[in-house]
């Protein structure tokens, strides 16, 4: 019953809100009122973990609507609907047709939730495609000025991106002798040769490559993340993009693992290269959504190189990464989006002093140092912890993409140090200060997602204690040495319940 | 039934427009206004502003003038700013009965407001210290750093800075600094070994005292500025500005001087018959060194000297009020900071609604109050430059031309000051200016 409240809770809302008059402050509510519902049902499901559930829908498809939760889905499940709780919170409450908004804005949150309870491969790949529409919408309609050039985009990797997924899935029961019923657990025991799941594992980069994203795959992330609404990015960045890395997760180490061991080297080696690319990237950009973004692209490396090295101690990165990223990016998003609401642009150099304690933005500002500091790294906070174990279980593995990484992680200082420095100090113009400061109503989602940022960082098991479990069988390499485990038989889905 | 009459002819000008980036702002002056424009709203912050600036000043210069007379050369002057009863009830030389000269109407106490925050602040009733650690009381730091700012630029005119250095005062400073020190072995051995380090912080204090009585001229004339306007006295901008040039000349030959009491015997370090007058000695080095040049202000903005940032000659120095960023994040001038506080305490409900009008409202009153203040200095400087014109050159109705053309180069001299890009002058023209 849980997981079918947590899947159908903001569907019947969103089908709901067309219902209620445009103009009522209840369409925020009620779109409020289910994410919040929502993350009190995926704490529920953490303290009494839900039975796995699978119903029959289009049995002439194969498609069952089989749901779970695991250490690897229950922190997404958490992550996604708090951040869509925050990106409601984010919405001004002038946002124009309220209604539709707010259910594009649920329609994401299905589409992720659907994801991450999949316990069935089609299944999966319907919700991962669901994702796109609303998204495309939301951006198409409520973007910036070049948004119809960012949905677009976004559309089309997108779509490239779930078909080519699609294709991987079918794959797996074409090539598989015997076929499969797309199931997780089928999936996992699957008996293909090696060069056939190479195949596969091709196909799967590409697909959550874009997701994720990974260069040179990324060409639509800078231009949707600089256009979308800031609820929007806070979506796409916090909670979409990980939907990659968690698919690497479970389609490439959980079902590939061969392959994925043959590999990894040139995973690891891409994610460096990531990691460096998204770096000097955001150095150089004069804008801060793009900066933003183009840093969430450079900590995406740090992820893919976590997965590649697969240690038990990497993958504990990974998901502390997911989460602490998630809350990050997410956080960024909010307060520039602030930024935007106050002053009327992002531009950096359009902005300077605007810590200033009178009429610049000190409450935002402050909170933007300290998530600049998550972002690069700064111990005590959420940033740190993730980083810490990424780097340290991918080092036994690939020292090299490791120590690239770490520089690129001294980059995220640069830029962070360098956008604060001109965007909080120097002089503000008193000309163009002509704005209101932050209300509490518009402080509350960052409050909170600072919050956690901090707690994170002074209680790392806040941010690996769930998944702890899980990603243990998923290792292929011990931590302490470079010994392959992969050829261990293949876990299954009740011992990753466990 | 009406009738028609013929235009009233307009005076042709003597002299041709003047062609200066500040036409319109000398064309006003060479009317008789103020560099500030005539508004009625110029006028209430100015006057409120006046006001607000009056009551810490009424502080600022009697603890100026107790430290200069008395705490004198303490080695530890912990509690300077701890006045004595005797400076707090100093009767002010220009203002009540018991005054020598009684020019402005106010009385000679300290004013009430000023006693009633001494004793409340902004938190509850406290002892002294107590204010003073919690940092809720005058800060007499913005004082001080105005005399360091006259000490430390020196060399803009009149003969204080040269009697300074004359045996004459070394001689008088000599005398106080042993009486200072009598049966002090350490102190006077150090003097013996280190005579210039007592003799320059006495030249400090002979500044304490300048500053000091500069002050006590100033506060009354802006009570009672407060005051006639609140009895409707003043029309605009150009009368308020009047006022403080007739004030200027009235008190101009006033005396400034350096009295030192130890041990119930008064030292004249300066004395008054050295004949230093209030407008030479004290009023225009004050304006050149605090409204003008001041100097970079240690706030969070870094300047690099090396790079020429800040200029080589002192003279060249752009960092008063006049220049100033108001925000309290450094950058220029004394005033953004503590002066704003100290002002923010002592505001009149009229200014407090005009600011509750505008921009962030309460929120940024200090920025607001800043701004005011920038405002009314210039109006103050407008005082100044029209009663050195005065003095120096000719009226303003003056029919001679060449006389005319001389006071349009003293005023285009001036307005060459404000030519700077961080010079405030085209901002205040503007009501937006907040």
């Amino acid at each position: 019953m849980t997981l079918l409240l947590l899947l159908f809770l903001p569907v019947v809302v969103a089908c709901g809100l067309p219902l209620l008059p445009a103009e009522s402050p209840w369409v925020r509510r009620t779109a409020l009122l289910a994410s919040l519902g929502q993350l009190a049902l995926g704490l529920v499901a953490w303290r009494n973990p839900p039975e796995d559930l699978s119903l029959s829908w289009l049995p002439q498809l194969g498609l069952r609507l089989d749901l779970g939760l695991d250490g690897l889905s229950l922190p997404l499940v958490l992550l996604g609907a708090l951040i869509t709780a925050m990106a409601v919170l984010a919405t001004p409450k002038a946002q124009s047709r309220p209604r539709l908004f707010y259910a594009l804005m649920l329609g994401t949150n299905v589409g992720l939730m659907g994801s991450f309870l999949a316990r069935n491969a089609l299944l999966f790949v319907l919700a991962y495609e669901l994702i796109l529409i609303p998204t495309t919408l939301l951006v198409a309609i409520w973007g910036g000025e070049r948004r119809a050039g960012a949905a677009i985009r976004f559309l089309t990797y997108n779509a490239v991106s779930g078909l080519t997924l699609l294709a991987a899935v079918l794959a797996f029961g074409w090539l598989n002798p015997g076929g499969v019923d797309f199931s997780f657990g089928d999936l996992a025991h699957h008996n293909l040769t090696l060069q056939q799941q190479h195949w596969l594992l091709a196909l799967v980069l590409v697909a959550f490559g874009i997701k994720l994203p990974v260069v040179p795959l990324h060409g639509w992330q800078p231009l949707t993340y600089s256009q979308a609404p800031t609820p929007v990015a806070m979506l796409l960045g916090g909670v979409v993009s990980k939907l990659g890395a968690y698919g690497l997760l479970r389609f490439g180490i959980q079902f590939l693992p061969d392959a994925w061991s043959d590999w990894s080297s040139w995973i690891a080696a891409i994610g460096a290269v990531n990691a460096i690319y998204g770096a000097l990237n955001a150095i150089a950009q004069l804008e801060m959504r793009r900066l933003v973004a183009y840093s969430s692209l450079g900590h995406m490396g740090f992820l893919l190189l976590a997965l590649a090295a697969a240690t038990p101690l990497s993958l504990q990165g990974v998901m502390a990464q997911i989460l602490a990223h998630g809350l990050i990016i997410a956080l960024l998003f909010c307060l520039v989006g602030l930024v935007d609401t106050k002053t009327g642009t992002t531009e950096i150099p359009e902005l300077s002093g605007l810590l200033n304690a009178q009429r610049g933005l000190p409450f935002t500002m402050g909170l933007m140092l300290l998530a600049l500091m998550a972002a690069a790294g700064v111990p005590g906070q959420a940033g740190f912890v993730a980083e810490l174990l990424v780097f340290q279980g991918s080092w036994v593995a690939y020292p090299i993409p490791t120590l690239v990484c770490l520089l690129s992680s001294g980059f995220t200082a640069v830029y962070a140090v360098r956008l604060f420095n001109r965007v909080g100090f120097g002089r503000l113009d008193n000309a163009k200060a002509n704005w209101a400061s932050t209300n509490w109503g518009e402080r509350v989602p960052a409050l909170v997602l600072t919050a956690l940022v901090l707690v994170g960082g002074i209680w790392p098991t806040f941010l690996t204690g769930l998944s702890e479990d899980a990603t243990a069988p998923l290792a292929l390499r011990s931590s302490d040495a470079v010994t392959v485990i992969a050829m261990a038989p293949p876990t299954t889905t009740s011992e990753l319940s466990a | 039934m009406s009738t028609t009459t013929a235009p009233e002819r307009t005076k042709a000008p003597l002299i041709p427009p003047s062609t200066h980036r500040y036409a319109e702002v000398i064309h006003r002056l060479e009317a008789g206004g103020s560099m500030l424009p005539d508004t009625p709203e110029n006028l209430k912050q100015i006057i409120g502003i006046y006001k607000a600036y009056a009551v810490p000043m009424d502080f600022y210069w009697r603890d100026l003038l107790y430290i200069a007379e008395r705490v004198f050369l303490n080695p530890l002057p912990a509690f300077k700013y701890f006045i004595s009863n005797e400076y707090l009830d100093r009767p002010n030389s220009y203002a009540g009965d018991q005054s020598p000269l009684r020019i402005w109407r106010g009385t000679e106490k300290a004013h009430p407001e000023l006693l009633a925050f001494m004793e409340w602040g902004e938190t509850r009733r406290m002892p002294k210290l107590l204010h003073h650690l919690w940092h809720d009381r005058v800060n007499m730091e913005f004082a001080e750093a105005c005399m360091q700012a006259m000490f430390w630029h020196q060399g803009m005119g009149g003969r204080f800075n040269d009697y300074l250095e004359s045996d004459a005062y070394k001689a008088n400073a000599d005398r106080a600094i042993k009486a200072y020190f009598k049966g002090n072995p350490l102190m006077l051995g150090l003097y013996k070994l280190f005579p210039d380090m007592f003799l320059e912080q006495v030249r400090q204090l002979s500044t304490y005292a300048n500053l000091g009585l500069f002050w006590e001229v100033m506060a009354p004339v802006f009570f009672e500025m407060s005051d006639i306007y609140d009895e409707g006295g003043f029309k605009g901008v150009p009368d308020a500005m009047d006022f403080l040039v007739n004030g200027i000349f009235a008190v101009a030959g006033r005396p400034i001087y350096h009295h030192v009491f130890i041990g119930g015997e008064c030292f004249e370090i300066i004395p008054k018959s050295e004949g230093f007058t209030w407008l030479y000695e004290a009023a225009l080095p004050y304006v050149e060194a605090v409204f003008y040049r001041t100097s970079p202000f240690r706030g969070t903005k870094s300047y690099n000297a090396q790079a020429g940032q800040v200029p080589g000659n002192q003279a060249d120095f752009h960092y008063g009020i006049l220049y100033a960023d108001v925000y309290p994040v450094g950058s220029a001038g004394i005033p953004p900071t503590l002066l704003m506080q100290d002002m923010l305490h002592f505001l009149p409900p009229y200014l407090k609604e005009i600011y509750k009008q505008h921009r962030r409202g309460e929120e940024d009153e200090l920025i607001q109050l800043g701004i005011t203040f920038q405002r009314s200095m210039y109006n103050v400087t407008s005082a100044v430059i029209q009663a050195l014109r005065c003095a120096l050159l000719y009226p303003l109705d003056d029919t001679d031309p060449k006389h005319l053309q001389a006071n349009r180069a003293f005023f285009e001299a001036q307005m060459d000051r404000f030519l700077r890009p961080e010079a405030r002058l085209p901002d205040i023209q503007t009501q937006d200016y907040r």
